[in-house]
């Protein structure tokens, strides 16, 4: 029995896994279009990927657009944030509702009403657009991830440190960031993540001048299903692998270097 | 003579609920005191005035004859340590017990090394690398306590800090917390809804009960001579009889099922006639097969023992008067379950309470 739901476990995440594994050979493929099991082997998509300013530049403008988003996310979710979960004022069930809305609307939906909104604005085709878009979507990801980190800080760690003759914003600055900083990172890290993966608001109005990558590959896929794709998406999965590990490698490696000889051996008490 | 610390009228409401009402006392400088109560009595809240973390609604709060009123927390130079610990997890022993000094712009070499000095003094010489999750719970209490002596606290304040702890590191922490605040004097309120803690450690003990002081005594005096009916109930157990006074002078009363019985000086008023709560703590009753010469004796109906062991709490009835009587372990096998038997004590243990 137990074998059994190991293999079912197993399939399971073979079938999750799967099509993510597939397109790293694919990018590697030598064929003109999107094939598998590749015909054969080669790194001309890659040198295609990198010397091409067709995907360079969606490549930066997803970069920026991103960067953007995650600041202008940050800047607002922290302080609402904060004001959510630790006060209690007029209208606050109605303010936390407002703040998780983009999360139960249909992206479609935001994407036509974005590009009547910032069409009036004229910001339709613009970074400052994408950007304002895409922040709306981050907020409530953001919030999620920072108001669960928030709620479990025990605030008697910051009440000890103004005994202990900290001011307010020493208080800050010592105690309740560094102790929140894993649940900022994952917020920031989760709001640049959907604003880089964001694909059919930027169809709507990214334009020619703020195509992002996304689009780009959207595009791309219909007309010609062009390997370099494939390549992209190669890349984006290594990158992510690489955010996903380094802390826990970085972890381990210091937990390593901290363990002494055993001088001052454990006395219980 | 001016008290070190001072409570006027400190009162403190929530919309209609009042949590503390017109709280006054007054300590010395050096003293250990313990607020015992109930959770809800007003005890923690109190405490929370005092450090600051609460406003009271009225009244004030004086150290050395200067109000505390106007300070914010960090402005109020008090150690506080909490019943979590409150250990700051990204710091490492040492450095949480640098901290308030560093907040206090004491630089490094010298301030590293007054808290590994304090470090040693709470007996964790060598733990200072350590974070606070590498710790048992009785050394991060000991970081915690390292963390609130280190900056020279005009007051330590303790709540309920060994709540979290097993029954026998609690009883090495309370001497390990009483000989530290000896060895440093410094003044010291400690926070406790455990009657034994507040007996073994306090100097003196402020018992409270629904917002409001019950008594302000030495932990003897709250034991033998509690003031009110719920301090008797609170602290230890207690025999309590309903009786009237029928002569002040021979200090004699009766009651309903016992009969006359003699009570020990009392500094109450009465007049014959006035109606009296009298106690008798149950290890000062003792139980025999026939009555004792020279002490009061009644005969009483054993209905329950309960064995501890080393004692025993005998239950019964004289006549429809309920009482428990504590007895020595040996003592107990002269007497069975549903058995008549003797009880007996000297006046001087029965104590007059407050109606």
């Amino acid at each position: 029995m137990d074998r059994f739901l190991r293999l079912i476990g197993f399939l399971v995440i073979i079938f999750i896994a799967a099509p993510l594994v597939i397109v790293v050979p694919i990018s590697f493929s030598n064929a003109r279009s999107l094939q598998f099991p590749p015909p054969g082997y080669w790194l001309g998509y890659y040198q295609a990927y990198f010397s091409d300013t067709d995907w360079l530049r969606p490549t930066f403008n997803s970069i920026l657009i991103a960067t953007a988003t995650t600041v202008l996310t940050m800047v607002l979710v922290v302080p609402a944030t904060f004001a959510l979960v630790r006060h209690r004022f007029y209208g606050k069930s109605v303010a936390d509702l407002m703040m998780l809305m983009p999360l139960a609307v249909p992206h479609i939906v935001m994407a036509v009403g974005y590009y009547s909104f910032l069409g009036n604005l004229r910001l339709v085709h613009t970074h400052m657009g994408v950007v304002l878009a895409h922040a709306c979507l981050s907020v409530p990801i953001a919030f999620l991830v920072l108001s669960a980190n928030l709620k479990g800080f025990d605030r008697n760690l910051e009440r000890a440190a103004q005994s202990l003759g900290a001011s307010p914003v020493q208080t800050f600055i010592h105690v309740t960031l560094p102790i929140l900083r894993p649940g900022l990172f994952i917020s920031a890290l989760f709001a640049f993540i959907q604003s880089f993966d964001e694909t059919v608001v930027a169809i709507f109005i990214s334009g020619r001048d703020a195509e992002t990558l996304p689009r780009k590959m959207f595009d791309s896929i219909r007309q010609e299903a062009d390997p370099v794709i494939a390549v992209i998406s190669t890349l984006l999965f290594a990158a992510v692998l690489l955010a996903l590990l380094t802390p826990l490698a970085w972890s381990s490696i210091r937990k390593r270097l901290r363990k002494r000889p055993p001088a001052a051996a454990f006395s219980g008490g | 003579m001016q008290s070190y610390l001072q409570l006027n009228g400190v009162t403190k409401t929530f919309g209609d609920f009042t949590a503390l009402q017109k709280v006054d006392l007054a300590i010395d400088k050096g003293e250990f005191v313990t607020f015992l109560g109930p959770s809800g009595s007003g005890k923690t809240t109190t405490l929370m005035i005092i450090a600051g973390f609460e406003k009271a609604t009225c009244g004030d709060v004086l150290v050395e004859g200067r109000s505390l009123s106007g300070l914010a927390p960090h402005e109020r130079n008090i150690g506080i340590v909490f019943q979590n610990y409150a250990l700051f997890p990204h710091k490492t022993a040492l450095e949480n017990v640098y901290f308030p000094l560093q907040m206090r712009g004491v630089k490094h070499p010298v301030g590293l090394k007054n808290a590994a000095d304090m470090l040693e003094l709470v007996g964790l010489k060598g733990f200072g690398h350590r974070y606070p999750k590498e710790l048992s719970g009785g050394q991060q209490q000991r970081v915690a306590l390292a963390r609130a002596l280190v900056f020279e606290p005009s007051l330590l304040l303790l709540d309920e800090p060994l709540g979290a702890l097993d029954k026998n590191l609690r009883e090495q922490m309370q001497i390990e917390i009483k000989r530290i605040q000896r060895a440093l004097g410094v003044t010291t309120i400690f926070v406790t809804h455990d009657q034994t803690e507040a007996m073994s450690m306090s100097d003196r003990i402020v018992v409270f009960e629904k917002g409001s002081i019950q008594q302000v005594a030495t932990p003897l005096e709250v034991y033998h001579k509690p003031r009110t009916r719920f301090v008797a109930g609170f602290i230890g157990e207690s025999n309590i009889i309903e009786a009237t006074v029928v002569d002040p002078a021979a200090r004699k009363a009766t009651a309903e099922h016992i009969g006359e019985i003699e009570y020990a000086p009392s500094e109450f008023s009465l007049h014959k006639g006035t109606p009296v709560t009298l106690i008798i703590r149950p290890e000062h009753i003792r139980l025999s097969r026939d009555p004792k010469k020279g002490r009061h004796n009644a005969r009483m109906k054993v209905e329950t023992i309960v064995n501890y062991g080393d004692n025993a709490l005998v239950i019964g009835r004289v006549g429809e008067q309920s009482m428990r009587v504590r007895v020595l372990g040996a003592d107990v096998v002269i007497i069975k379950e549903g058995e008549d038997c003797h009880v007996s004590w000297t006046p001087d243990s029965v104590y007059m309470i407050a109606k």
